[in-house]
């Protein structure tokens, strides 16, 4: 299995995004995103996996452009394929952005809730985020959305329905067409499932990639889960503190994790079957109003050495397609 | 062999509806097993969203009461039990750790609290001595904790205050409704562990409600499994978990993805999970 | 609490204004305790001489220094005010935290008595009040039983703030430390449930005193005791503006005005700072 497309669909490139506040006094810079660089390329479901406080959430609203103080995109680019002229969307002009939205780049929420008006009927949230880009009169329209339903192997009686009359299941694969409608080249998701129970949650990212596996759209997938990521993803990012600190195809990943954090992650996940004695990491996450000098995992990682604590590693391309950054596992390299 | 906690066809049915129109719905029915009181063990409760587990919990902490059979602690009815008695003996844990305390509160007022009222501490000094030893057990020390305000500390550290805040009252039984599941993957294990050990150096019972088969499977004794209200299966957690018999466990079990689930959606895969233990593509 | 008052200073434009209104006002009281002439004597001055060098905001027609009057006037409409507002407080707080946090049928009942005090119309009842007690009907008591008559909206508004405090995870965990009912109320659930009652009181102050002009105006309070009201009726008894004595009730009333608009502009800047929600999200703590 291999990812088409020589361009990269979206290239980020040392991206740094804070939170500022300056309020009655209070001056304080949070980090969150603090100089990130990766490609998603076409045709394929990158994840991004992290825990609360890396910053992943805020990565991606700063890739949509979703930035409202005091969130300020900072430093760094991230440049879509279908919007070459400009580095960033929160750049962009507001009409540019409103041509582009839902047509070439459209997102899964969390919560159906957010995006589902719950005072109307589902085709009317349809006609609200699409019409505008697939024209048409209301019938023709209609007819349209009932058709991609179909397809997505959806009941087309769905459109009638009010969201509080569909499970929770059932609504966020309606959130999934909703958001693959236009046939956009880029989705983010945003934890889809995370709230779903295990048995829909299997079922909603089988939706999910079948989706993708059809229309060859490039899929941004967020979640702490690694379970998910192994099942789903073609390629994953790991991220601590604001800062990417692995990367690389999936299988890789798993089967050779480099980066002391993502060999933790990934061990002390127990599994059914297995009683093997699983260990937690030591320490916390750290403040990232006032992160640690060099390395952000030195605190807490068992390979710390006196380098980590005054540079910042590099992401190097350790083994083939295979990044990291850890001054343990690539000497000399700094950032 | 007198019983720890015994419930007895335990139900709970709530009514919904407005003036004119009521309709029941039957959170949890006729439920029972039984916790023994000289074997300490980790009870787990597996369920979904609405299968009615933290209803139960909510019953065994004796907040709601059973519509109907009864919830018994060493041999009476809790309903019957006088509530200081009854906390003194049971005490709870939460699932969201930055909701378990008032955000405009220190921490250590709810320990000293606790240790006042429970832990039979005459005066600050020995409050502060009692708070310091249970926070100790959980690996963390009144020297940290002091003074410290909610949003200072992480989910994993405040779930372990939580957890010593209720040992404080050296309890018999502790109920944790989904303990780990707000806490973050990299410091989920320490506090699983901490179950093992008050289940081994303390002798305390445990029940666990939880929807993650992995920590369920790496952590409990025995376990039941819910569904909608109704217990669909029930025995020692490794040998349910390894091979379950009823659909919906089938269903649980399949639908679990851990790191080795590799694979499962990919291109050239069947929607089904790969999920058995030690397959790696 | 010097820091931020400090700050609120320096920052909010409306905390600023709101300040130097209230605090004119509360000078304004102050100074009744240094006034050359006492409050309920009259004749004491020339009559109906306009602002002057002599006579800051002139003299009344009944021989008073409008200003001195002044005085007495806002320190008594100010004290009334006070006394109201925090009586009516302590019942909604009382009734409010009661019921939201019992349930059951002592939140009914409470809620039951709260709808009987909140539909009673006010004007009437105050009336039938001061021909019942003529005599006797006293500033304080006028107080007592406006407080009585004030407290039902807040109750309401503070019982909501109780009712979902009772279902967050930390009171689950006050009652299992084994704190009591009333330790919980007063301890756990009282700081969610001030921002309400401090803004309110603002509010409250600026009901109680609006209806004490109105009922001096009218006539029905002790009008031997110098309130601003108090000074707006004799000068209707003297037919002030025909006679064109502008001065004894353009000044009272530019007084209670400034008293009513500092009084809400600080209550509106400060919600914002006592809210313990915006302080946590300020200091970036709850998730």
């Amino acid at each position: 299995m291999s990812s088409s497309d020589q361009l990269p669909v979206l290239q980020v490139r040392d991206l740094q995004a804070h939170f500022r506040t300056r309020y009655f006094g209070v001056n304080r810079e949070v980090r969150a995103v603090d100089g990130v660089s990766f490609d998603v390329r076409g045709n394929e479901i990158y994840g991004l996996a992290g825990e609360s406080s890396s910053g992943k959430t805020t990565l991606i609203k700063t890739i949509a452009g979703l930035l409202k103080p005091p969130l300020e995109m900072v430093g760094g680019s991230a440049r879509f394929a279908f919007l070459p002229e400009w580095d960033a969307i929160g750049r962009a002009p507001p009409e540019v952005v409103r041509r582009i939205r839902w047509r070439h780049l459209s997102y899964i929420m969390q919560g159906s809730m957010n995006v589902l008006n719950p005072l109307r009927r589902v085709r009317h949230s349809f006609r609200d985020f699409a019409w505008r880009h697939l024209g048409g009169s209301k019938s023709e329209f209609d007819t349209r959305a009932a058709a991609h339903l179909e397809r997505v192997r959806l009941d087309p009686s769905v459109l009638a329905a009010y969201p509080h009359e569909l499970s929770g299941g059932m609504r966020q694969r309606v959130t999934i067409a909703l958001a693959t409608i236009c046939k956009p080249e880029f989705i983010i998701a945003d934890e889809p499932t995370t709230a779903l129970d295990v048995v829909v949650q299997k079922e909603v990212l089988g939706m999910l990639r079948a989706i993708q596996r059809e229309m060859g759209s490039s899929v941004l997938f967020i979640t702490h889960d690694m379970g998910v990521h192994a099942a789903l993803t073609d390629r994953l990012g790991i991220m601590y503190a604001g800062r990417l600190v692995e990367d690389g195809e999936t299988p890789e990943i798993f089967a050779r994790p480099l980066h002391p954090y993502t060999r933790h992650l990934i061990a002390s996940l127990p599994r059914i079957g297995d009683v093997e004695q699983r260990e937690g990491l030591e320490g916390t996450p750290p403040n990232l109003a006032a992160p640690p000098p060099g390395c952000r995992f030195h605190p807490r990682c068992p390979l710390a050495m006196p380098v980590c604590a005054t540079t910042v590693p590099a992401m190097v391309e350790t083994l083939p397609g295979h990044r990291v950054a850890c001054h343990a596992i690539n000497p000399g390299a700094a950032a | 062999m007198s019983a720890l906690l015994e419930l007895d066809r335990v139900s709970k049915s709530f009514s919904r509806g407005g003036l004119f129109s009521t309709r029941r719905v039957e959170a949890v029915k006729e439920v029972s097993f039984a916790l023994d009181d000289g074997t300490p063990e980790i009870f787990t409760v597996i369920g979904e969203s609405g299968s009615g587990k933290s209803t139960l919990a909510r019953m065994i902490l004796g907040i709601h009461a059973p519509s109907g059979g009864q919830v018994r602690l060493t041999g009476r009815d809790v309903a019957s039990y006088e509530r200081h008695a009854f906390m003194a003996q049971v005490q709870p844990i939460f699932q969201n750790p930055f909701e378990a305390f008032n955000p405009l509160k220190r921490l250590d007022h709810y320990l000293f609290m606790t240790a006042e009222r429970f832990g039979a501490a005459a005066g600050r000094s020995a409050a502060e001595a009692g708070a310091d030893e249970a926070l100790r057990q959980v690996g963390l020390s009144l020297a940290e904790i002091s003074g410290r305000f909610p949003h200072e500390l992480s989910g994993g550290q405040l779930q372990r205050v939580a957890i010593a805040r209720a040992l404080v009252a050296k309890p018999r039984l502790i109920v944790a409704d989904e303990p780990v599941s707000m806490v973050d993957a990299s410091l989920r294990m320490s506090i699983v562990n901490l179950f093992g050990r008050l289940r081994d150096q303390l002798g305390l019972s445990i029940i666990y409600i939880t929807h993650d088969l992995a920590t369920a499977y790496y952590i409990s004794d025995r376990l039941i499994i819910m569904q909608k209200g109704v217990v669909v299966e029930e025995g020692p957690a490794r040998t349910v978990l390894s091979n379950p018999t009823h659909p919906y466990s089938r269903q649980l079990r399949d639908a679990v993805l851990t790191p080795d689930s590799a694979g499962a959606f990919r291109a050239g895969h069947s929607r089904k999970a790969v999920a058995t233990p030690g397959a790696t593509p | 609490m010097l820091v931020i008052l400090r700050d609120l200073i320096r920052y909010n434009l409306e905390f600023r204004i709101g300040l130097v209104l209230v605090a004119i006002v509360l000078v304004m009281a102050g100074l009744s305790f240094v006034s050359p002439y006492p409050p309920g004597e009259v004749y004491l001055v020339p009559p109906d001489i306009p602002p002057s060098a002599a006579y800051w905001l002139g003299t009344t027609s009944r021989g008073q220094d409008v200003f001195w009057q002044l005085t007495f006037a806002i320190r008594n409409t100010l004290s009334f005010g006070i006394m109201v507002a925090v009586l009516s407080r302590l019942i909604a707080l009382v009734v409010g935290l009661l019921a939201g946090y019992s349930g059951g049928w002592i939140d009914r009942v409470l809620m039951s008595i709260n709808d009987t005090f909140i539909i009673i119309p006010l004007f009437p009842i105050l009336i039938l009040f001061y021909f019942v007690l003529r005599d006797t009907m006293s500033t304080p008591l006028l107080a007592m039983i406006m407080a009585c008559l004030g407290w039902a909206y807040d109750a309401r508004l503070i019982r909501s703030v109780a009712l979902s405090l009772k279902t967050r995870e930390f009171t689950q965990t006050s009652i299992f430390s084994g704190m009591k009912t009333r330790e919980i109320l007063a301890r756990e659930h009282l700081p969610y449930v001030l921002p309400i009652v401090f803004s309110t009181t603002m509010n409250n102050m600026n009901w109680s005193i609006g209806i004490e002009v109105t009922l001096a105006v009218l006539g029905f309070t002790d009008i031997n005791t110098p309130t601003i009201g108090g000074m707006i009726y004799w000068a209707n008894q003297h037919t002030a503006l025909v006679a064109g004595i502008w001065w004894w009730i353009a000044f009272p009333v530019a007084l209670v005005v400034m008293t009513f608009v500092g009084l809400f502009l600080l209550a509106v800047s400060m919600n914002e700072y006592i809210d313990p929600r915006s302080r946590l999200a300020r200091m970036g703590g709850s998730r």
